[in-house]
């Protein structure tokens, strides 16, 4: 598959996941993984799903506006840039946020993500 | 120097030539970069230097936000995840954007960008 359709089936993959199926987020990352969460800095797959899994709202949506894909070197891996919006219950605006993913192929043909930093766009 | 204070370098001297002197920037890119510049894909510091200067605005002024960065794996690299706004002559409102660089060490110990992705955050 060629990089562009790679990551955008990553993008669907991880936002259908997240906004609906949150647990199982964890089996995207490695005990290795780095997540910046609004500037909060946190390691490994199991911290990670914590901090994801107790976020102050049950349910959300997340609205893909962009994404941008760059192969960030020889070793196969991917950078994927995404802006869009968060939608939770109850709330009349949606929040805009950006984010970015590193990701790295692994042994059985998938790939899992080792760099991901998360940003709200405030008004 | 530690990654955080590298990164907060890195962007103060990226946005300062970018604002003062943006035929300067030409040598922060080598051939092998790449630039996605508002869902335009451009490589090399050639022609990335050629798109940057061909920019519809004489003068300009980033004002950075948020900083975020990670190493990017064994070779060394670093993502740098950078919001902010950018304020041209003449416009009432400036306009906010979301970029990330991918930084990767040169022999002399230095960094050059060998991934740059630009995208203006819109209302």
């Amino acid at each position: 598959m060629d990089p562009d359709s790679l990551s955008k089936a990553f993008v669907e993959h991880y936002y259908t996941t997240f906004d609906s199926n949150r647990l199982n987020l964890m089996g995207l990352y490695q005990e290795s993984s780095m997540l910046s969460f609004e500037g909060e800095k946190i390691q490994g797959a199991q911290n990670i799903s914590n901090k994801l899994n107790s976020l102050p709202f049950q349910q959300c949506k997340h609205n893909i506006s962009t994404v941008d894909c760059q192969p960030s070197g020889p070793a196969g891996g991917m950078l994927v840039f995404v802006s869009g919006n968060l939608q939770l219950p109850g709330e009349e605006h949606a929040l805009k946020f950006s984010q970015m993913f590193h990701l790295i192929p692994t042994a059985q043909g998938s790939f899992y993500v080792f760099n991901d930093i998360f940003r709200l766009n405030y008004a | 120097m530690d990654p955080d204070s590298l990164s907060k370098a890195f962007v103060e001297h990226y946005y300062t030539q970018f604002d003062t002197n943006r035929i300067a920037l030409v040598s922060l890119y080598d051939e092998a970069s790449m630039l996605s510049f508002e869902g335009q894909q451009i490589q090399g510091a050639h022609n990335i230097a050629a798109k940057l200067n061909g920019l519809p605005f004489e003068q300009c002024k980033h004002i950075i936000s948020t900083v975020d960065c990670q190493p990017s794996g064994p070779l060394g690299g670093m993502l740098v995840f950078v919001s902010g706004s950018l304020q041209l002559p003449g416009e009432e409102h400036s306009l906010k954007f979301s970029q990330m660089f991918h930084l990767l060490p040169t022999p002399q110990g230095s960094f050059y960008i060998f991934n740059d992705i630009f995208r203006l955050n819109y209302a």
